[in-house]
């Protein structure tokens, strides 16, 4: 076996060392077991006998520790070596291609053996070159047994080598020994035999020579081959993993030592190096993969119950990005804003909880429905006033509000239109009805699931699969079946359709009868019969859903296009609940509009009886000042859409959490435990676990949206709710999902369903906006609430006029100057012609006359110019803002000053347009007091 | 007070309930309301009227027609819980495929699976069918002599398993079981089984099949063969007997012993 072994090598290495024995020293040539400088001559063998001797002597000398150790010995031990080998070798000899890996290992530890004492050996040369003379006693004494040592080498090749080998391998241990400070004893030896091997693979790393780099490398790129050639390879599986992980076991320990001489150590370090970036690199995608919110979560709830739950929580994630964006969009450009620059709350009317209201605005159920303090907030649209700008950065309210409403529409749109875009190119299923058995064949595993149960589930889901795909193929040929198919179909979507209607008209009479309370009064009615409508809503639902779900059994789907339909219907239902709900609102908006101009037309007798009072207490000019509370105001249809959105939602998480603490989580803990004591098995059988309902949830999620693209104008902190809704969800659902529900009977891919889920809110975008814009547009605004108000419109009107009668007074103005003109002409030439003597006297007039008329109409001499400043005066004159009535007032009434003024005027004639010059005068005289 | 409106919104839930849930309430009425009315009305127990509907319409000798009188009896008069033609015929199908010499029936009830194993068994078969009841045992005895088996292939011990399986080994010379087939108690299906395996009866490659695991349901017992090792299991899938909506499985264990 060892001859075997070593022929075996021979026949290998001529070829490598023809190549590289140029490069190395006559010695490493001649120890490196080849067989043409083994046949050159005796004496260079004995010479390197005489190294090899002094060289081992010198190596005991130096460990100290086996100084009285035998030639003889060392062999033994040396060739106890080469059996254990022998043994492990055969062990391994299951395979001729085993063999091979092995023969090649046995040659690689056997290079590097050489390599090692030629190393070693070196070193020891030169060193015995300097202390030859100590040296020489030593070796006289030592010279018998080298004498013999050669003889032996000389008696056979085979023998000789053996003998350098085992001298090798014997160093090889010398030194190993050393390394391990010498503490073992002798007797352990062969059995760490295994234990050696390695470290002295690990220990020769370093010091290899270029042939047996060559080696190596050829020996590593085999492997590397193999490794890839491994898949296409007819072994029994359990080899092939063997065999694959010897050799990645080998590439890794080896491959950092190849490369050439000086490049070594670049290449181990750049091998190094690479190994350090792909472990950066894979550490570094699980830091992203942690980085991506609730990836982990998402991934365990896809492998215990398939990729349709977890399609919802990955649509629920994205919802949550688009919130977040609308949130950031209203919170930063809209809230944020106003509530530090605008007006501070008090300083108005609109900002300041009306006195009736006082007492109870910070209770909590005042608050939890959105009255109180929280509706006169920057949460709704109430608290917004049209200042054109806000605060020492002249931000534009107005403006920002109306741009933040139409942005997040149009963001929306863009949002859900693009990732419609980029899923229809993902999804390029064929349909589900050709090719039927292949599909089930070789497509029906779900990979992702890792959790025992669903996979059993799942293997009896495609087992029954199979079986119905069979059956229903036989059936097929039949045709009556079809027929009771169809029927069953249709009288499935009558019941649904009856159920659509029954609920529609429950809501209807609800709102109807809300109506009715609100006629009333609705202090007058109990908390149910208040949020009856919402209550009624989300009961409905929620319950309408599972009673689709019955129905849909009848019609015998596969799930997926079960789902859908159930989306659909779903989708029918919500749709149904919501324009109710928005003709409810338009009601009221109505409603809320008479209301307005009755106290339009209130405030207006309020205002002047303010006034009387005031002139008749006392006649001076002092400002009357109200507290904002008591100032009486219009009822804000706005503010109250938003309310009721914002209640909406509300109401509606409110009742998603419940159904989710009670329809999940206390009837898991009911099954759990109470299955100790009851007569079945209630987790098997009758109550058991809920299963995570997704088209229910999808759909609430899609309808939640549609109400928070609605209700977000009137009702800024809608996006900030949604977005606080949808994280709780995320986690509670998440947690809920993994506690309290089972995986599905039929666990199916949702491969094409998102596609569906966005196709639904594109439409619920499209439906809620189209309520929002016709609000927006149709409905004129309040009056004196919000950054639209009514007044706006008001004040362009009326500066409208002014701008009229400007433009007449100008007209009247001018010919009024003409008139004086020539009227001035007609005196002076009267005068020239009647007293010449008195002309001097006469011009003199003249000239004073004008100079005054100068002075107070601003030049009306030259034609025209004289106007324009005076046009401009009045443009720039701000018209009365509401509130500052008070301080109007008594600038109207001013007699004196008037007087005096008109005084002045006096030789200018009569003026026709007398009446309305006086209005720019008013703002003109509180000036003149003011000097 | 809540207004009408919102209680006519739970309407969808009580119908939902109705209709997912109907199998269970079909089920509650015949096991049940029937059974006490009829109990009330004839004054006899339920097997006895069983036994007196087949003694009046089955063929004497001929356990095949003696199982179908059964079948129509629970089906369309009362309901009693016996595995029934569907299950049965995984039974008749595992007892055909390993002929098994020696078997232990838990739970004979009125005889209709005494009937249904003795029926497959092959040649020279024993069979032993443990009840616990005396008057239920009176009446299998009856069946299990008019569909013509004698004391050679089928025992009857009438006393609780929990006291016949212990002394099995030394009352009744038994080596090995080969098949047991456990259809009382579901709560005794934990417990009956570690006796067997303690009481040493139970061989390699000795079938053990336990009905009702998922409807009434033996979760403990479920609990028990998935941790313990010692047998191959799966279940058998199945509706339960008479009835279409109800999920209920057979457990199917072959003992492999301590390895």
């Amino acid at each position: 076996m060892v001859e075997k072994f070593f022929q075996d090598h021979e026949r290998k290495m001529p070829r490598d060392s023809l190549i590289t024995s140029e490069n190395d020293s006559e010695q490493d040539a001649g120890l490196s077991l080849q067989e043409e400088h083994e046949s050159k001559t005796h004496r260079t063998k004995r010479r390197d006998g005489d190294r090899q001797k002094k060289k081992r002597r010198n190596e005991r000398r130096k460990g100290g520790t086996r100084a009285g150790e035998g030639e003889e010995d060392l062999q033994a031990v040396s060739e106890k070596r080469e059996r254990s080998k022998r043994k492990r070798a055969k062990s391994k000899q299951e395979t001729s291609r085993r063999e091979n890996n092995e023969e090649e290992e046995a040659q690689l530890t056997g290079g590097k053996g050489t390599k090692a004492r030629k190393d070693i050996r070196n070193e020891k040369t030169r060193r015995m070159e300097k202390e030859e003379v100590r040296e020489v006693e030593e070796n006289v004494d030592k010279g018998k047994k080298k004498q013999g040592s050669t003889k032996k080498g000389e008696k056979k090749e085979d023998g000789g080598k053996q003998l350098v080998k085992g001298k090798a391998r014997e160093v090889k241990k010398k030194k190993h020994k050393k390394a391990e400070t010498s503490s073992e004893p002798e007797t352990s030896e062969e059995d760490d035999d295994e234990e050696e091997d390695n470290d002295k693979d690990v220990v020769r790393l370093e010091c290899l020579s270029p042939e047996e780099l060559e080696k190596l490398k050829e020996a590593v790129d085999e492997r590397k081959k193999l490794i890839q050639s491994l898949r296409g390879k007819p072994w029994a599986m359990k080899k092939k993993l063997v065999t694959l992980r010897e050799s990645q076991e080998f590439v890794e320990k080896y491959e950092g030592a190849l490369g050439k001489g000086k490049g070594r150590k670049l290449y181990a370090y750049k091998v190094l190096m690479t190994k350090k970036w792909m472990k950066f690199q894979r550490d570094f995608e699980n830091f992203k993969t942690a980085c991506i919110p609730w990836e982990m979560k998402i991934k365990e709830i896809e492998s215990h119950f398939g990729s349709s739950v977890a399609s919802y929580f990955l649509f629920l994630r994205w919802m949550y990005g688009i919130n977040m964006i609308l949130f950031g969009l209203t919170f930063g450009l809209v809230m944020v804003p106003e509530a530090l620059m605008g007006r501070p709350y008090g300083s108005m009317p609109r900002k300041t909880v009306p006195r009736a209201e006082e007492a109870s605005a910070m209770d909590f159920a005042v608050l939890w429905d959105f009255g109180g303090y929280a509706q006169y907030s920057v949460l709704f649209y109430g608290y917004y006033n049209n200042q054109r700008t806000v605060g020492w950065l002249k931000f534009r309210m107005p403006l920002s509000y109306f741009l933040v409403g139409v942005g997040t529409v149009a963001y929306s749109y863009m949002v859900v239109i693009r990732t419609m875009a980029r899923n229809a190119n993902e999804s390029g299923v064929g349909d589900d009805n050709s090719f039927n058995f292949s599909w089930k064949m070789f497509t029906s595993w779900d990979y992702l699931i890792g959790n025992a149960e669903t996979a059993d589930n799942k293997f009896a889901s495609i087992t029954t699969s199979f079986k119905e795909a069979i059956l229903e193929e036989q059936e097929s040929h039949k045709d009556d079946n079809i027929h009771l198919t169809r029927f069953l179909r249709v009288l499935a979507n009558f019941l649904v359709l009856c159920c659509l209607a029954g609920s529609g008209y429950l809501i209807y009479f609800v709102v109807r009868r809300s109506q009715k309370f609100a006629l009333d009064g609705l202090e007058n009615h109990t908390w149910w019969e208040r949020n009856e409508v919402n209550m009624v809503m989300s009961l409905l639902g929620m319950f309408c859903p599972m009673l689709f779900d019955v129905i849909s059994t009848l019609e015998n789907y596969h799930p997926r296009v079960a789902l859908q339909w159930q989306l659909g219907r779903i989708f029918a239902l919500f749709l149904g609940n919501l324009y109710t709900f928005i003709i409810a609102l338009m009601d009221e908006i109505n409603l809320k509009r008479k209301e307005e101009k009755i106290v339009k037309f209130n405030i207006t007798t309020w205002e002047a009886s303010l006034y009387n009072g005031t002139v008749s207490e006392n006649s001076t000019a002092s400002p009357v000042t109200i507290h904002p509370a008591d100032v009486p105001r219009g009822p804000c249809w706005e503010t109250m859409v938003g309310q009721e959105f914002v209640r909406l939602i509300i109401s509606d998480t409110m009742t998603t959490y419940i159904t989710l603490l009670i329809g999940d989580f206390l009837r898991a803990v009911l099954v759990r435990f109470l299955n100790y004591c009851w007569c079945w098995d209630l987790e098997a059988g009758f109550p058991s676990y809920s299963e995570f309902d997704v088209s229910g949830n999808v759909l609430g999620l899609i309808f939640n949206q549609g109400m928070i693209w609605m209700g977000s104008f009137y009702a800024p902190c809608l996006p900030a709710l949604n977005v606080i809704r949808l994280h709780v969800s995320m986690y509670l659902q998440c947690w809920a999902v993994m506690c309290c529900n089972v995986p599905q009977e039929r666990v199916f891919k949702a491969s094409g369903s998102n596609n569906f889920y966005m196709a639904m809110l594109l439409v619920i975008l499209f439906l809620s906006t189209l309520p929002a814009i016709y609000t927006i547009v149709s409905i004129p605004p309040s009056f004196d609430c919000g950054p639209f108000r009514l007044a706006i419109y008001y004040l362009q009107s009326t500066s409208k006029s002014y701008r009229e009668a400007n433009v007449e007074l100008k007209k009247k103005l001018q010919m009024q100057n003409e008139e004086n003109k020539r009227k001035n002409k007609r005196a002076a030439l009267k005068a020239q012609m009647d007293l010449e003597e008195a002309r001097m006297t006469a011009q003199e007039q003249q000239r004073n006359n004008n100079a005054s008329v100068q002075d107070q109409e601003n030049d009306t001499d030259i034609h025209g110019s004289g106007q324009r400043p005076y046009q401009e005066k009045y443009g720039c004159n701000p018209p009365p803002p509401v509130g500052g009535r008070g301080r109007q007032m008594p600038s109207s009434r001013d007699p004196g000053s008037r007087t005096y003024n008109r005084g002045n005027h006096g030789p200018s004639g009569y003026l026709p347009g007398f009446a309305r010059q006086s209005e720019p005068r008013m703002y003109r005289v509180p000036s003149l007091q003011r000097h | 007070m809540v207004s009408p409106a919102i209680a006519l919104a739970f309407l969808p839930l009580l119908l939902t309930l109705i209709i997912r849930y109907r199998y269970f309430f079909v089920l509650f009425y015949r096991a049940v309301l029937i059974r006490m009315w009829k109990d009330c009305v004839t004054g006899l127990s339920r097997e006895e009227r069983a036994f007196q509907y087949v003694l009046t319409h089955a063929t004497p000798g001929d356990p095949d027609s003696i199982l179908d009188t059964f079948d129509v009896w629970c089906s369309k008069v009362e309901f009693i819980s016996n595995i029934g033609p569907k299950k049965g015929k995984i039974l008749d199908r595992l007892l055909m495929e390993h002929s098994p010499l020696t078997v232990l029936e838990l739970g004979a009830h009125c005889g209709y699976s005494t009937v249904r194993i003795a029926r497959s068994l092959p040649l020279g078969a024993r069979l032993y069918s443990i009840e616990m009841d005396q008057r239920n045992a009176a009446i299998a005895e009856k069946v299990i002599r008019l569909a013509g088996f004698d004391d050679d292939t089928v025992e009857l011990i009438v006393n609780p398993s929990d006291e016949v399986i212990p002394q099995l080994r030394s009352d009744y010379n038994l080596e090995r079981l080969d098949f047991v087939f456990m259809d009382h108690w579901k709560k005794c299906y934990l417990p009956d089984l570690q006796m067997l395996e303690g009481s040493g009866l139970l061989g390699k490659g000795s079938i053990i099949l336990a009905d009702n695991v998922l409807f009434p349901g033996a979760p403990k017992f479920l609990r028990y063969i998935r941790k313990s090792g010692l047998y191959e299991w799966r279940i058998h899938r199945a509706t339960l007997e008479y009835s279409k909506g109800i999920r209920d499985g057979m457990a199917e264990l072959v003992y492999q012993g301590i390895k």
